[in-house]
C-alpha cells in the first residue's frame, strides 16, 4: 500500500479511531494529489492495480469531477486517453499485463461509478466527437454476462444522468439530452434494441438475472423509442413467454410485466393506443394473480392490470365514435373483474394506484346515467372491495379494545388506510345511490349473522361503511330518508350488535346515530330508541370509559338537534343520568385520565340544554335546577370551609374536585339563555346569582390557585352572557380579587374579560369601570414598568379591545 | 452486521445515510437523539458526523450508525463516497423550501447508485413552520419509488421515531417489530400546531387520490 492508498483509506475511515491530524493530513494530500495536472493517469493506473474499494472508487470519483469541471481545459491526448481507457475498462479489457485488476470485477457501486464517468463522456463527445461509443460497445457483448451487465448500467446511467423527465435539469442539460436521444434515434436504437432481443433470447434460461437488467433498462427507454421496434411479431411474443415461464424466478418475468406495462402507457393518439391494447390481448395474463398473492410477480401484474385499465379508460374519453368507444369499453370491462380480484385477494401494496383508477372510473359514471347492468354489477363489486379492504384483522381485537401501543398503531393505521377508500365510497354513493343502500343493508345483516370469531370486526366494518356514507348525503335526503335509508336507520337503531361492549363498535355506533340524526328530527318515534341507546350500557353506561365520555360529547349533540322534541323524555332521561352526574364531581383525581375536550363535562351540558328550554314549565325547571346546584354549590362550600385545616395532598384533591364542580356548572349554564333567566323566569336567575356568590368566595379562599382563578373568569364570563346587567352588583368585588393576585401574564386574561364586558354593556358599565380602572390602570402601568409584560401580550390585548 | 469501519457492538447495527439539501435540518433531527451527543451551535455539517443511535425493539437492542452528510456541496468531503455501504437512508427535504423538495430524486439516484435496494425514508422537515411552500399533495415522488413518507419537525420532536421504526421493521424483516421504550429525546423547542398538522395529513390523503403527474418538472410551474 502507498501514501495515496494509505490517506485514501483514511480519509475514508469515519469509525473515530484515528487521529484528527493525521487524518486531516490525509485529507489534504488527496486534495493536492486530485488537483494534479496528471490525476486522470494516476487515477487510470490505480485503478488498474488496486482493488481496495474505497482507492478504485476515489479514482472513478476523482476522473468523474474533473471531467465536469475541466473539460473543456483538457488536452485532445488527454480526452483520447481517458476515453479509450474508460471504455476499455468498461469493455472488460485487459489493462496491462494478465495479474492487472479489472474495474467490473469490484462491486456493483464501483461499476455504477464507472458507468457515470463513462455517461459524462458520452455527455460531453456524442455523437460530434465520439460518434461509435455505442456501436463500438455492441460488440463487445458477445463477451458474456459481465459486459452486458455493464452496458445495462451505462444506459441505465445514461438514463438518470442525461435524459429521465425525474430530474431537474438545466437548460444546457435539456439540450444535450435531446442531441443525444436524436442521434441515437438515427443511428443506433434499432440495433440496441436488437442486442437486447438476442441477450434475452440467449441467455434466458442460463442466465436471468442478466436478462432482467437488460429488461430494466429497456423498460426506460420504451418511452422514447420507436415503439414498433417493440411492438412487433418477435418481441411482444419474446415478453409473454418470459412472462409465462413458470420455471424463470419472479424478478425475470415480473420486469417482463413491467416492459408491457411501459408498452401500454406510453404517450399516443388514443386510436393507435385502443389497437395496440387490443392486440395485446391481456387475458392471458388473469390466470398469474390466482397464483399466489403475495409475491413479486403478482404485484407487478397488478400494475400492469391497473395501468392497462386506466389507459383504455383514458382512451374512451378522448375517443370520438361509437365504435372505437365501445372497443374500449370492451377491454375495460373485460380487465376489471381481475382489478377487483387483485385488490381484494392480493396482499401487495399497489391499493393506492387501484383506487386512483376506480375513483377515476366512478367518475365517468357521472356522466352516464342510467348505468348498465354490467356498471351496476362493477359498482357492486367495488363495494364489495372497499368492505374486505376496511376491516380490521381480528388477531388484533383485543389490542385495538384496550388501545395498547399496538392497538394505537394500528387504528391510526387504518385510520388512514380507510380514508381514501371512503372517498371511493361515497363517489359511489352519489353516482349509485340505491346500490350502495342496499350494499349497507345487507352489511350490516351479514354482519350480525356472522360468527363470532369476525364479527365484531364485520360489524364494525359495516358500521363504518354505513357512517362514511352519510357524508356525502344530502340534508334534504337524510330529513326524508330517501331510498331504503328510512329502513336503514330504524334498523341501526333497533339492532342488538352482538359485540356492543367492544370500544370501536360502541365509538363508530354512536357516531353513526349522530350522522342521521336528521332522519329522526323527522321522524320522532325513533326518539325513544336514540335516547335508550346513548343512556345505557351502548352510551353514557358503556364500561369503556373512552365509550362513556365520547357518549357524553354525542349525547349533548343530539340533544342540541332534537331540542324542543324531548321535552316529554326530560325526566326520564335526568333519572338515568343520576349516577352519571354524581360519578363526574366524586371523580377522584388521581384516577382521572382527562383527554382534551371529551373530559364528561358535555352531560352537563347536556342536561343544561335540556332543563333551559322555555318549552319546561318554570316549576319543573326550577325543580331540576336545584336538583342539580344544590348539592354541587353544597360541595363547594363544604371544602371552602375546611380549606384551611387541610394537608397539602389532601388539598390537591380537593382543588382537583372544586375544578370538576366549576366546569360541570359551566356547562350547566349554557342551556339557559338570558331572555329566560333575567325575562321571564326571575326565580332561575336568582339561583345562578347564588351560584356566582359561592363561586367567587373560592377567589377569596384560593386567590393563588391558578387553575381554580382560570375556571371561576371563564365561569363570570358565563354569567356575563347568562345575567345579563344582573351580573353588575358582582363585577366590582370579582374584578378586583381577579386583579390583586394576577400574575403579570395572566393580565391578558383579565383584560380579556373587561372586554367581553365593555363590548357587551358599553356605556353601561361607565360606572364600574370608572370605580375600577384606577386600579387596573396602576396595576397595569407596575406591571409594564417591571418588564412583566410582554410587548407581545399588549398588543394582543389591544388587539382584542 | 459489522461496518467495515466502525466499532462494532454486541446487537446488531445498521449504516444509515443521511441525505438532503444543507439546511434541511439532518444534523438537528439526529441531535434529537441524546444518546447520541447534545447539539451544539448551528454549523453547516463539513463532510459527515456519524452519531450511534440506540433504539430498543420488542426483539432487542438496535444501534442506527447515522451518517450526517454535507448538504452543500463545498462542505461536501468524499459526498457520495460516505455512502459505500450504507444499509439504509433518510432523504431530508424542508417543507419551507421549495427547491430542497425539487433536489429530492437527484439526491435518490445518488444514493441508489452507490447502495442498490436499500430501504429508505423520505422525510419534511419543519413542518411546525407556519408558511409552508411544499405542501402535502404535492409531495408524490414516494409513491413513484416506493419509498415511506413521514412529515416530521426535528425540533418539536413530532415523528421522530418514525423513520427508524420503519427502517427498523425492514431490516429486520419484521413488520410488527416495534419500539418498547421511547428514546430519551432532547426537549422539543415548538410546539407543533396539531391542528394544522392534521390538516395537512388530510391533504397528504387527498393528495394520494390525484393521479401523479406525468412529469416533475411541472408540478411547481
Amino acid at each position: 500500500m502507498d501514501d495515496l492508498e494509505r490517506a485514501i483509506l483514511i480519509s475514508f475511515d469515519e469509525s473515530g479511531t484515528i487521529d484528527s491530524v493525521l487524518k486531516s493530513q490525509a485529507i489534504a494530500y488527496c486534495q493536492q494529489i486530485k488537483e494534479s495536472t496528471s490525476i486522470c493517469s494516476i487515477c487510470m493506473e490505480r485503478l488498474c492495480i488496486s482493488k481496495i474499494v474505497q482507492v478504485q472508487f476515489w479514482c472513478l470519483q476523482s476522473l468523474h469531477e474533473v471531467l465536469r469541471v475541466r473539460y473543456s481545459s483538457m488536452g485532445p491526448e488527454e480526452k483520447s486517453f481517458v476515453r479509450k481507457t474508460v471504455f476499455s475498462m468498461a469493455c472488460y479489457e485487459a489493462m496491462g499485463d494478465k495479474s492487472s485488476v479489472r474495474v467490473l470485477e469490484g462491486p456493483a457501486f464501483i461499476k455504477n461509478k464507472l458507468a457515470q464517468v463513462l455517461v459524462t463522456l458520452i455527455y460531453f463527445e456524442y455523437p460530434l466527437i465520439w460518434v461509435s461509443v455505442f456501436t463500438d460497445y455492441l460488440p463487445h457483448l458477445s463477451k458474456g454476462a459481465t459486459v452486458v451487465d455493464m452496458f445495462c448500467r451505462v444506459l441505465n446511467a445514461l438514463d438518470d444522468e442525461l435524459i429521465s423527465l425525474e430530474y431537474p435539469r438545466s437548460a444546457d442539460e435539456t439540450a444535450v439530452a435531446a442531441r443525444v436521444k436524436d442521434a441515437m434515434r438515427q443511428q443506433c436504437v434499432s440495433q440496441i434494441v436488437r442486442a437486447w432481443y438476442d441477450i434475452i433470447s440467449m441467455y434466458r434460461n442460463s442466465d436471468p438475472e442478466v436478462c432482467t437488467s437488460v429488461l430494466d433498462s429497456m423498460r426506460r427507454y420504451i418511452t422514447w423509442i420507436d415503439i414498433g421496434l417493440i411492438v412487433n411479431d418477435a418481441f411482444i411474443p419474446l415478453l409473454f413467454e418470459l412472462i409465462f415461464s413458470d420455471g424463470l424466478p419472479d424478478q425475470l418475468r415480473g420486469a417482463a410485466v413491467s416492459c408491457v406495462l411501459a408498452v401500454v402507457s406510453k404517450r399516443m393518439d388514443a386510436k393507435p393506443k385502443i389497437r395496440l391494447l387490443q392486440s395485446l390481448q391481456i387475458s392471458r395474463v388473469f390466470g398469474l394473480i390466482a397464483e399466489d398473492s403475495d409475491s413479486e410477480l403478482v404485484e407487478k401484474v397488478a400494475a400492469l392490470l391497473t395501468g392497462y385499465a386506466t389507459e383504455a379508460l383514458d382512451c374512451s374519453k378522448s375517443l370520438n365514435s361509437q365504435e372505437d368507444i365501445a372497443v374500449s369499453m370492451e377491454l375495460l370491462d373485460e380487465v376489471l373483474p381481475s382489478v377487483f380480484y387483485v385488490m381484494q385477494n392480493c396482499e401487495i401494496d399497489t391499493t393506492f394506484s387501484i383506487v386512483q383508477f376506480l375513483s377515476s372510473y366512478v367518475a365517468t359514471m357521472r356522466s352516464l346515467s342510467p348505468l348498465r347492468e354490467k356498471q351496476l354489477r362493477h359498482v357492486g363489486q367495488i363495494l364489495e372491495v372497499i368492505r374486505a379492504l376496511i376491516r380490521y384483522d381480528p388477531s388484533y381485537r383485543d389490542n385495538l379494545d384496550a388501545l395498547d401501543k399496538i392497538g394505537r398503531e394500528e387504528e391510526d393505521r387504518m385510520v388512514e388506510f380507510r380514508k381514501d377508500l371512503f372517498v371511493l365510497l361515497r363517489s359511489i354513493g352519489r353516482v349509485a345511490p340505491n346500490v350502495t343502500q342496499v350494499f349497507i343493508r345487507n352489511s350490516l345483516a351479514s354482519a350480525v349473522a356472522s360468527s363470532t370469531d369476525r364479527n365484531v370486526e364485520e360489524v364494525e366494518a359495516a358500521l363504518s361503511l354505513f357512517y362514511a356514507y352519510g357524508e356525502s348525503i344530502s340534508d334534504e335526503a337524510l330529513r326524508s330518508g330517501s331510498g331504503i335509508l328510512r329502513e336503514l336507520v330504524p334498523m341501526l337503531l333497533s339492532t342488538r350488535f352482538p359485540c356492543h361492549s367492544i370500544r370501536l363498535v360502541a365509538l363508530v355506533y354512536l357516531d353513526t346515530i349522530v350522522r342521521y340524526m336528521k332522519f329522526v328530527q323527522e321522524h320522532t318515534e325513533y326518539i325513544p330508541m336514540v335516547l335508550a341507546a346513548f343512556l345505557d350500557e351502548r352510551g353514557v353506561h358503556h364500561p369503556n370509559v373512552n365509550v362513556s365520555r365520547r357518549a357524553s360529547y354525542l349525547f349533548m349533540r343530539a340533544v342540541k338537534m332534537l331540542k324542543a322534541k324531548l321535552v316529554p323524555f326530560v325526566e326520564t332521561i335526568l333519572q338515568s343520568l343520576q349516577d352519571t352526574v354524581a360519578q363526574f364531581t366524586t371523580m377522584d383525581c388521581t384516577s382521572k385520565e382527562l383527554s382534551g375536550s371529551e373530559d364528561g363535562s358535555h352531560i352537563f351540558e347536556a342536561i343544561g340544554l335540556l332543563i333551559g328550554m322555555e318549552e319546561v314549565p318554570l316549576e319543573k325547571q326550577a325543580d331540576f335546577l336545584s336538583a342539580l346546584l344544590t348539592p354541587l354549590c353544597q360541595l363547594v362550600e363544604a371544602s371552602l370551609l375546611n380549606a384551611k385545616v387541610r394537608n397539602p395532598e389532601d388539598s390537591c384533591a380537593k382543588i382537583a374536585s372544586i375544578q370538576q364542580i366549576i366546569m360541570a356548572i359551566n356547562s350547566l349554564s349554557k342551556g339557559f339563555s338570558e331572555h329566560i333567566v333575567i325575562g321571564s323566569r326571575p326565580a332561575i336567575g336568582l339561583m345562578f346569582k347564588q351560584t356566582l356568590d359561592i363561586l367567587l368566595q373560592i377567589l377569596v379562599v384560593y386567590p393563588k390557585v391558578e387553575p381554580l382563578r382560570c375556571k371561576v373568569t371563564s365561569f363570570i364570563h358565563r354569567m356575563v352572557d347568562t345575567l345579563g346587567t344582573s351580573v353588575f352588583p358582582y363585577l366590582p368585588k370579582a374584578l378586583e380579587q381577579l386583579l390583586a393576585e394576577s400574575e403579570p401574564k395572566k393580565m391578558v386574561a383579565f383584560l380579556v374579560l373587561l372586554n367581553q364586558l365593555i363590548c357587551k354593556f358599553n356605556t353601561g358599565l361607565h360606572d364600574i369601570l370608572e370605580q375600577v380602572y384606577p386600579s387596573i390602570a396602576s396595576r397595569i402601568f407596575n406591571i409594564l414598568s417591571a418588564g412583566g409584560l410582554s410587548f407581545w401580550t399588549w398588543e394582543q390585548y389591544r388587539g382584542n379591545s | 452486521m459489522a461496518l467495515p469501519n466502525q466499532q462494532t457492538v454486541d446487537y446488531p447495527s445498521f449504516k444509515l445515510v443521511i441525505v438532503g439539501d444543507g439546511g434541511t435540518g439532518k444534523t438537528t433531527f439526529v441531535k434529537r437523539h441524546l444518546t447520541g451527543e447534545f447539539e451544539k451551535k448551528y454549523e453547516p455539517t463539513i463532510g459527515v458526523e456519524v452519531h450511534p443511535l440506540d433504539f430498543f425493539t420488542n426483539c432487542g437492542k438496535i444501534r442506527f450508525y447515522c451518517w450526517d452528510t454535507a448538504g452543500q456541496e463545498k462542505f461536501g468531503g468524499l459526498r457520495d463516497g460516505y455512502y459505500i455501504h450504507g444499509q439504509c437512508a433518510i432523504i431530508m427535504f424542508d417543507v419551507t423550501a421549495r427547491l430542497t423538495y425539487k433536489n429530492v430524486p437527484t439526491w435518490h439516484r445518488d444514493l441508489c447508485r452507490v447502495c442498490e435496494n436499500i430501504p429508505i425514508v423520505l422525510c419534511g422537515n419543519k413542518v411546525d413552520v407556519k408558511n409552508r411552500q411544499v405542501k402535502a399533495k404535492q409531495v408524490t415522488f414516494h409513491r413513484k419509488k416506493n419509498l415511506q413518507y413521514y412529515e416530521i419537525s426535528a425540533k418539536s420532536n413530532y415523528n421522530f421515531e418514525k423513520p427508524f421504526l420503519y427502517l427498523a421493521r425492514k431490516l429486520a424483516g419484521d413488520p410488527n417489530l416495534h419500539f418498547v421504550e421511547s428514546p430519551a429525546l432532547a426537549p422539543p423547542e415548538v410546539q407543533i400546531d396539531i391542528a394544522a398538522q392534521q390538516l395537512h395529513e388530510a391533504e397528504l390523503i387527498a393528495a394520494a387520490a390525484q393521479p401523479l403527474p406525468d412529469d416533475d418538472d411541472d408540478a411547481f410551474d
